[in-house]
């Protein structure tokens, strides 16, 4: 009987734990979705901000954001396997390799405005990039990078060893069998990785602040030089430097509500990828 | 896929090279909005031109005009003799115009019953010799003094005309915009701040100085006394395309956009 209250009570807190999540969740998309979908139209998606930011639409931001969003995982994703797969594959113990393990936790653990602000010294000034979709791209690859690595790491380490087995067996080199055998069972694993960092990557707004956001630019950026609006910066400066409240707040929820949807979409398909391939790989 | 990238990341490169009539403007967040709408028609009049608005503050501004990655920086206060020299030892001429007038208002929480305030005491609740509102005429409530940052030219602006160059008492909360004091005033009851004549909302109560109104009318007549002129540097006498941008923004259209901002035109 003893054990059967127990039992309950445990069940009904972790259910209660679950509800009070989903609440909160759910609330969150409510709010934003109840004030901005009302701004949300075609005009909204594609035009250029009007009459000093209280009209017209979003599009250099949405495009701006998707930008520096790609351009974090372009950096992040090749480098950040590289790293795993050297850290799992070639040298996975030793003095040195632990120094690099904990180095990488501590890197996850910086708050992203300190990656701003190293952006701001190494990319746009040393490096003299400037105020751009490069340096802001740069900045956020390597706010990212720690979440890319482990992730990669962590699905490397989960592929089974018969599997490197066979393919020596077969007279593979190490290379081959990484690249053949264990990179592909590992995607699954590496793309909730890249899924996770995605959303990470499009809403950071300490890391583009200094490094590639405008305030205000009429054009698309035409090139990796440039500077782009972005959309958390955007709504950052609609909510803090804007003159008419009334009517700027509300397109800040519309692009709050843009910005999860954009989520939404990059992170689909990146589960679609996961899918297709852990499908026809992980045995 | 590899190949994609490396073409398209090579194509990005390439593309760098072919530049449009560029502008970027930088600085003081109170002279934004006329920034960003100027940036806006001219714009729509010039289609081939491409400006880039930033914020940042009136130090911020100066410091990239300095440093040559700004054309243009805005700012809410003069330059300073230590920004001139650093200025001529990178062989930059920093060359004024004034685009604006701007009344720094004082405003209040719209509960609170104080509605005028004396130069003294504004001095005296920024400098923390006053600390209640009984003090001043209002009710018993604690005073919360709220500020702009050190980067902003309202803030020197305000040191020098409300202040005398004084400290703001150390307990204030420094805040990095004008919407951002505008938002903390209306949501707390016993707080003052300051903000450019273009933020002052129906949601916060702006404060008569010497029995003076912070409006247009009384900024361009000089008799409110937190007045001052917003600027734009150049670098040098100002060429081309931003030579056409300063003289857009002196035209009687651009000072329609200062009006219709908030600010206070020049004519």
């Amino acid at each position: 009987m003893k054990n059967k209250i127990t039992q309950f009570l445990g069940f009904s807190l972790m259910t209660a734990s679950v509800v009070i999540t989903l609440i909160f969740l759910i609330s969150i998309i409510y709010l934003i979705a109840s004030k901005g979908l009302p701004v949300i139209s075609w005009e909204f998606l594609t035009s250029v901000p009007r009459k000093g930011m209280t009209a017209g639409g979003v599009a250099p931001a949405i495009i701006g954001t998707f930008y520096l969003t790609v351009g974090a995982i372009i950096f992040a994703l090749p480098l950040g396997l590289a790293c795993a797969v050297y850290l799992n594959e070639y040298n996975s113990k030793g003095f040195a390799v632990n120094i690099i393990r904990m180095s990488i936790n501590n890197l996850a653990g910086v708050p992203s405005v300190v990656f701003g602000l190293f952006g701001l010294a190494v990319f746009v000034k040393f490096f003299g990039f400037g105020i751009s979709v490069l340096s802001g791209s740069l900045t956020l690859g390597i706010l990212i990078l720690p979440a890319v690595i482990s992730a990669s790491q962590e699905a490397l380490m989960a592929v089974p060893y018969s599997i490197r087995e066979a393919s020596f067996a077969l007279g593979a080199t190490q290379w081959q069998t990484i690249r053949k055998a264990v990179i592909p069972s590992a995607i699954p694993g590496i793309m909730t990785g890249v899924i996770l960092s995605i959303g990470r990557a499009a809403g950071e707004t300490a890391p583009i602040l200094f490094t590639a956001a405008a305030f205000y630019k009429r054009g698309y950026p035409d090139s990796i030089f440039s500077e782009v609006m972005a959309l958390p910066y955007h709504i950052y400066a609609l909510m803090t430097e804007g003159t008419k409240p009334d009517q700027q707040t509300v397109i800040a929820y519309g692009c709050a509500l843009i910005l999860l949807v954009i989520v939404l979409m990059i992170s689909s398909i990146a589960i679609f990828l996961r899918n297709k391939y852990g499908s026809s790989y992980v045995n | 896929m590899k190949k994609m990238i490396t073409t398209v990341l090579a194509l990005m490169i390439c593309a760098g090279n072919i530049l449009a009539a560029k502008i970027v403007m930088e600085g003081s967040t109170t002279v934004l909005p006329i920034a960003q709408r100027a940036a806006e028609e001219y714009m729509d009049a010039n289609s081939s031109s491409d400006i880039t608005v930033r914020g940042g503050g009136s130090g911020v501004g100066i410091n990239s005009l300095i440093s040559g990655t700004c054309d243009i920086a805005n700012s809410s206060r003069e330059i300073k003799d230590n920004e001139l020299q650093a200025a001529a030892s990178k062989k930059v001429a920093p060359k004024a115009f004034v685009v604006a007038m701007d009344g720094i208002a004082v405003i209040v929480n719209k509960n609170n019953s104080v509605s005028g305030l004396s130069r003294k005491q504004v001095a005296d609740i920024y400098t923390g010799k006053v600390t209640n509102w009984q003090q001043v005429g209002g009710k018993n409530e604690r005073i919360v003094v709220v500020s702009r940052d050190s980067a902003s030219g309202t803030f020197e602006s305000f040191g020098e005309l409300a202040l005398n160059k004084q400290k703001v008492v150390s307990g204030a909360l420094m805040q990095a915009s004008n919407q951002a004091i505008a938002t903390t005033i209306s949501t707390t009851p016993g707080a003052i701040g300051y903000v450019g004549l273009g933020y002052v909302t129906s949601s916060v109560k702006s404060v008569a100085i010497d029995g003076v109104e912070a409006t247009v009318e009384t900024v361009l007549k000089s008799r409110y006394a937190y007045s001052r002129p917003l600027y734009m540097y150049t670098n040098g006498e100002p060429k081309g395309e931003t030579k056409n941008f300063i003289d857009f923004i002196l035209s009687e259209d651009g000072q329609t956009i200062v009006t219709e901002e908030g600010f206070v035109a020049l004519k």
